[in-house]
């Protein structure tokens, strides 16, 4: 939204994990829709066995996150699902909007620690902001292989060869294959 | 006539399918005109098809000389007026976004390379070979003569490893 005028909301982070079966998202949101709250943004994925979800919601002034939270703890009793909500702040409602070109990049080598700490840090360091991140597990038990993606807003003045530079050092350290490519959407 | 404002979804002219232009008048040349100066307002613009502005007519513009992807592989400025693809092959996938539904981009699938059958602003048929990005913007704009946004066309819910694979 260009605009972002909502003070007759109240928003709530619901997190939701649960062992995955079909049915997940719809018995959820059901309690949602039952109550009368907005899904304003949500990200939902399979993550190993698990299937996680994460939704912003609101609802019309007043709204006690008790409800939410009562109503969550009657599904959980009855499926086993475990939720969690919080109260979001008027300052974390807003989408940042930032302007700087979007990039993609993909790490992946022989399993090891500290393969998302250290390539995150050193893109925090540089003030690059990461929008995506997910990462697996592949290859075979006797030779993992760790696969990280992630996308990143970089700061103004920042370019992809930028990325690349910055994470050399990383790349012989760690002996991972690390790029990072431009896919800074096209305007049509 | 000056740059026209770009419709956004859900005004429902942006779901409808184009007419096909029967005679180039002057009120077709007045539509190719508003057209050009609504995509050189645009900012970053590289094309603009009539449902955008309002107009259900089979006509759009497309310039990708000016932006980076297209920019060593194009046709200069193509007006086109009733434009068919009679031919295309490859796929790949690229990030896109339109004025006509702001604040979203997604992954859509194309063509990387078409024949493209048109007519220009005079009224002479053309035909062109269409690589790259050019063929992409022009894919894009296409879609909306017949009604089609890009949202209809998004075939990855997010960068995955797995998914996108077959396309490289």
């Amino acid at each position: 939204m260009s605009e972002c005028r909502k003070d007759n909301l109240v928003h709530f982070a619901v997190t939701i994990i649960s062992k995955d079966r079909p049915g997940i998202v719809a018995d959820t949101t059901e309690v949602l829709y039952r109550l009368g709250c907005n899904i304003e943004d949500s990200s939902c994925t399979m993550l190993g066995g698990d299937f996680a979800i994460i939704l912003i919601v609101s609802h019309e002034k007043p709204f006690a996150k008790g409800r939410l939270v009562e109503e969550y703890k009657g599904l959980q009793e009855r499926t086993g699902l475990s939720t969690y909500v919080r109260a979001l702040s008027e300052t974390e409602v807003c989408p940042v909007k930032e302007e700087g070109e979007l990039c993609l990049v993909s790490v992946y080598g022989s399993d090891q620690p500290g393969i998302v700490y250290r390539v995150t840090r050193a893109l925090a360091d540089r003030k690059v902001n990461i929008t995506d991140l997910n990462t697996r597990l592949i290859g075979t038990k006797e030779e993992p292989v760790y696969v990280l993606m992630l996308e990143a807003i970089l700061p103004a003045g920042m370019a992809v060869e930028d990325v690349s530079e910055l994470l050399e050092n990383l790349r012989k350290e760690l002996n991972v294959e690390i790029t990072a490519r431009s896919i800074t959407p096209v305007s049509l | 006539m000056p740059a026209q404002k770009i419709l956004t979804y859900p005004h429902p002219l942006l779901k409808k399918l184009a007419r096909p232009v029967i005679r180039l008048d002057d009120e077709i040349s007045g539509l190719v005109e508003d057209l050009l100066d609504t995509m050189r307002e645009g900012p970053g613009s590289v094309g603009v098809a009539a449902p955008q502005i309002g107009v259900l007519l089979r006509v759009c513009v497309v310039d990708v000389s000016g932006s980076k992807f297209g920019r060593d592989n194009n046709h200069g400025l193509l007006v086109l007026v009733n434009p068919e693809v009679i031919e295309r092959e490859g796929s790949a996938i690229m990030r896109e976004g339109c004025m006509s539904v702001p604040d979203y981009t997604g992954e859509v699938e194309r063509a990387t390379r078409i024949v493209l059958r048109y007519q220009d602003a005079d009224g002479s048929e053309k035909q062109i070979d269409a690589t790259g990005f050019e063929a992409v913007a022009i894919q894009h704009e296409l879609d909306h003569l017949d009604g089609v946004l890009f949202l209809d066309r998004i075939v990855s819910l997010k960068t995955g490893l797995f998914r996108r694979k077959n396309y490289r």
